[in-house]
């Protein structure tokens, strides 16, 4: 497309969004857990919280607040996002493998588990396959960084050479920002240190 | 607003690429016309296809596309939906999260994911006239035409 008809387009989505006044719908839905977060919608004229299953509010410009909450009905749910719907990544399927203390040792069991791991991958037709490496709140966090780079690298190579299926896959260190089980700084907690492997 | 809306829009078909340009997710999946608009190209994509900041997601009719994010949230888009990835950056080691997605038109299904998790006030989603901030986690947008 060149620069003019790239302008003539948005020239024309404005266009199309002035003359229907953007009415953007939001609706709060259960996640596939059940679970039911909130959001706040705002506007330069107000906000309105949805927070039960089902709420919804409308846009309908800049300066006027969001319409009062109401219930979106089933029929508008399936007529409007039953596309995006069916369409949604299905859920992630998540492992965590632990090692022998200071060592890239899988434990006997989660070296069973990397199996387990290759067979999903296969099952789904796994496309991403997320590695991270974790740690606990004790002791140097160079070390602990470095053990648990080795050790997501170290299951990198297990799933790569056990023929495991996917078309992208990223290593990563999550330190100690993401753990397990949250606890203070200088606190040895096993459970916080391993690899998560997360196939979607 | 309509005319900030609409330099936006502008600035999201002719700005150049963001000067960051590694991956930040993946196509999980599609069905019918889909394609991203990176630096004024227009590019195909396919289940795995690299997703990165700045990125234009568009569908046509009919087309709908699953998109997968590093922290492991999702969004899927209907047709002829479009979705500007504006800022991202998902790192627990450091602790850095943000996650600004804007929603030009369309249908579209967001699911939360670690930055929901770890810092859910780095969350925005932007549509025409107003800003959603999401305390987790599932959320259906419709932007008519």
């Amino acid at each position: 497309m060149n620069s003019a008809m790239r302008c003539l387009a948005a020239g024309l989505a404005c266009v199309l969004l002035a003359a229907c006044g953007g009415r953007s719908s939001v609706v709060l839905v259960p996640d596939p857990d059940g679970h039911v977060g909130s959001a706040e919608v705002s506007t330069a004229g107000g906000k309105q919280v949805l927070a039960k299953s089902g709420d919804m509010t409308k846009v309908a410009g800049g300066d006027a607040p969001p319409s009062a909450v109401s219930t979106a009905g089933a029929d508008y749910l399936a007529r409007t996002f039953g596309e995006a719907l069916a369409i949604e990544p299905p859920p992630p399927e998540k492992f965590t493998l632990y090692f022998e203390t200071g060592t890239t040792t899988l434990t006997a069991e989660s070296a069973r588990a990397v199996a387990a791991i290759v067979a999903a991958s296969h099952r789904r037709r796994a496309i991403g396959i997320a590695v991270s490496g974790h740690t606990d709140t004790a002791g140097s966090i160079a070390l602990n960084e470095r053990l648990a780079r080795e050790r997501a690298e170290f299951v990198r190579q297990l799933l790569v050479g056990q023929g495991a299926e996917f078309r992208r896959m990223a290593v990563s260190s999550h330190g100690k920002g993401n753990p397990a089980v949250p606890t203070a700084d200088g606190v040895a907690e096993p459970r916080n240190r391993r690899v998560e492997v997360i196939l979607h | 607003m309509k005319t900030l809306a609409c330099g936006l829009l502008l600035l999201a078909l002719h700005g150049p690429a963001l000067a960051a340009d590694e991956g930040i997710g993946h196509i999980q999946t599609l069905q019918g016309s889909v394609w991203i608009e990176r630096g004024g190209q227009r590019l195909p994509v396919a289940p795995g296809t690299e997703v990165r900041r700045g990125d234009l997601i568009r569908t046509g009719m009919p087309g709908a596309v699953g998109i997968v994010l590093s922290d492991h949230s999702s969004v899927s888009l209907g047709s002829g939906s479009e979705l500007a990835m504006e800022t991202y950056d998902f790192d627990p080691r450091e602790g850095r999260f943000a996650l600004v997605m804007r929603m030009v038109r369309g249908s579209f299904a967001y699911l939360s994911g670690l930055i929901g998790k770890l810092s859910p006030e780095s969350i925005r989603l932007k549509v025409p006239d107003a800003t959603i901030a999401v305390r987790g986690t599932k959320l259906l947008v419709e932007i008519p035409e």
